[in-house]
């Protein structure tokens, strides 16, 4: 025997903190404003593309909510839209580069702010890639029978670390503006059940894939520690916290490099996805990817046309030059609002892809949309 | 079809009109509970493959009502039997031991589909359950309660080959993981070596006619209750 239930999306919400702040707006809330670095953040907006982003900062660059809240705040927008209650749920899973606090793990402060009932709990931390190993998990226990119901939320605060007092006194090449001018806040949720929503479309998830490859690559996109190797004693665990500052360590930076690397291991990827049939390009309808600057959009739907001669840019999903670069929770922002804008029929297929640069992941999610049960007709 | 109502009470000196071994005569009552099944409304969905997640929903939760009291009323009729009944006695004793937890398999099939465990233990029986545990627990009560064998045969032979087909219908239909069916798959295997104890009783020897009697007017009785349960959902 060995019967599993069939997991579905059956709820989507996003939540963007306050106004979209447009690229005359950044400097207010995350400062930079000497003519260096006014040059060199025109210089990388024009290249990544992003028009408006939202920050969790008001125009003075103070915090106004917690990553905690923005998650909750994702997650009540897919209930609502499911119609359900955070007590139906029975597994949370949650995903961010970096919670709030050190402790305890970022998915218990938010189901304690969500509330509902007891339930199961994870708290996935990576990067970009993290939301899709939560949302992978979380349907793994759908799958078994396990939970009827689960919901799934990508959450990032990367602003309050972008701000300038992180780099008074810093040396920062291109690996932090790069990072600087790109990241945003926001979050992204969905809700898992091993039925389909009655009366409303759902997309069926008939797969998620997710490969490290951190054993050829060096590491791509760091925090916390100086270099790109991590030395006994020397973390920002292990020195001063002053002297951790003093360094550079709580600055996010990234080896730009690395990231033609990084875009090529993707699209080979991708080819294995369609070498081993999980992904049949004939009867793949839309793609959603993540990726951090327009650059990599260019190389991305370039390489995967090479294998689908059809695909154009109707079927080709992102909202990075509207939503920003939000990081792990970019993948379920994007797929909220192309869900909600009505791209996808029933019978269509979509590839969720998402690249993570920290140590070269890569997660894939493929989906079918499938049309509620009574419009179906009776099952054979 | 015979029709039951017209039949003699249990109890009641029945007249032995009815000819046949005991085995062919249980074998008549079976087959008229599969024709009652079949005319079941939510059978017939999921025979059709219109049932929903409702209706395995609903199902689960009256059929627990009624689960819970199966072991006591085994463990009853265990007390009654008398030592010239100690095979009968030994059989319910062990029989009542190894029921006594599938309870809580239904409970756990039940939440894992969505189901509250609070609702689900403060729920009611329906019309028919409470008609069957009645029943059972009256029959129970009786001194050398032998008749019993006939309600082994029908609920057991419903677990040994009815439920682990609703459990693989109700899989097929609506895309349950096994988690979600175990209490009707378990009962396959479990009901099925119930009912091999059961056969080895019925040809043992130790039923006479007086027996065989009451063992199949229990049948009758219990096959009739048992889909009065099933047509009574939330009743």
């Amino acid at each position: 025997m060995g019967s599993t239930a069939t997991a579905y999306l059956t709820g989507f919400g996003r939540y963007l903190p306050g106004d979209p702040v447009d690229n005359d707006g950044i400097v207010a809330r995350l400062g930079g404003d000497d003519a260096v670095t006014e040059r060199i953040r025109r210089r990388i907006l024009d290249a990544n593309g992003i028009r408006t982003r939202h920050y969790a900062l008001d125009e003075h660059g103070e915090p106004t909510e917690l990553n905690e809240e923005l998650a909750v705040k994702a997650l009540r927008a897919a209930l609502h839209d499911r119609g359900i209650d955070a007590s139906d749920l029975r597994m949370l899973a949650c995903a961010t580069t970096m919670g709030d606090v050190l402790v305890p793990g970022f998915a218990s402060m938010v189901h304690g702010r969500l509330g509902g009932g007891p339930m199961q709990l994870l708290t996935a931390s990576g990067v970009c890639a993290s939301s899709l190993a939560a949302l992978d998990a979380a349907a793994s226990k759908i799958r078994l029978g396990d939970h009827p119901r689960a919901a799934v939320v990508g959450s990032e605060l990367a602003s309050r670390s972008l701000r300038q007092r992180r780099f008074d006194g810093i040396r920062a090449g291109m690996d932090s503006h790069f990072l600087r001018w790109m990241l945003s806040d926001g979050a992204g949720a969905v809700v898992l059940e091993f039925q389909p929503h009655p009366t409303k479309p759902s997309l069926r998830l008939d797969w998620v894939r997710h490969v490290s490859l951190a054993h050829e690559h060096e590491v791509c996109m760091r925090a916390g520690m100086e270099g790109a190797e991590p030395v006994v004693g020397h973390t920002w665990q292990d020195v001063d916290l002053a002297d951790a500052e003093a360094s550079g360590m709580f600055v996010i930076r990234q080896d730009v490099s690395m990231l033609d690397d990084l875009a090529d291991a993707g699209l080979e990827q991708f080819e294995e996805l369609v070498d081993i049939g999980l992904v049949d390009v004939t009867h793949l309808d839309h793609v959603v990817c993540h990726y951090s600057t327009n650059v990599f959009r260019d190389l991305a739907f370039e390489g995967l046309r090479r294998r689908i001669p059809t695909l154009d840019t109707d079927r080709w999903y992102s909202n990075l030059e509207t939503r920003g670069n939000t990081g792990s929770a970019s993948i379920f922002i994007a797929l909220e609002e192309a869900w909600h804008e009505g791209r996808f029929a029933p019978g269509e297929t979509v590839l969720l892809a998402v690249p993570e640069s920290g140590r070269f992941s890569f997660a894939f999610a493929h989906l079918t949309v499938v049309a509620p049960p009574e419009q179906q007709g009776a099952s054979t | 079809m015979t029709d039951t109502t017209t039949a003699p009470t249990a109890g009641a000196a029945a007249p032995l009109a009815d000819t046949g071994t005991l085995a062919e005569r249980l074998a008549e009552v079976w087959i008229e509970l599969e024709e009652r099944l079949d005319r079941v409304p939510i059978l017939q969905r999921l025979a059709e493959g219109t049932v929903t997640i409702h209706d395995y929903e609903r199902l689960l939760f009256n059929l627990r009502q009624q689960v819970v009291d199966g072991s006591p009323w085994i463990s009853r009729a265990a007390s009654n039997f008398d030592i010239e009944h100690f095979t009968l006695r030994a059989a319910a004793i062990k029989h009542a031991e190894e029921e006594h937890r599938d309870y809580l398999m239904l409970e756990r099939d039940y939440v894992a589909i969505g189901g509250s465990l609070d609702e689900l233990r403060n729920g009611r029986k329906n019309l028919g359950s409470e008609a069957l545990s009645g029943y059972m627990f009256h029959y129970a009560d009786q001194p050398n309660p032998v008749g019993l064998l006939g309600a082994m045969f029908i609920i057991e032979g419903l677990g040994a080959k009815r439920a682990a087909g609703w459990a693989a219908r109700f899989q097929e239909v609506l895309g349950l993981a096994d988690n979600q069916v175990h209490f009707m798959q378990y009962h396959q295997e479990a009901d099925g070596a119930h009912t091999g104890d059961l056969e080895a009783i019925l040809t043992s020897g130790i039923i006479d006619d007086t027996a065989a009697d009451e063992i199949v007017r229990c049948a009758q009785v219990v096959a009739r209750l048992y889909a009065l349960q099933l047509e009574e959902l939330d009743r």
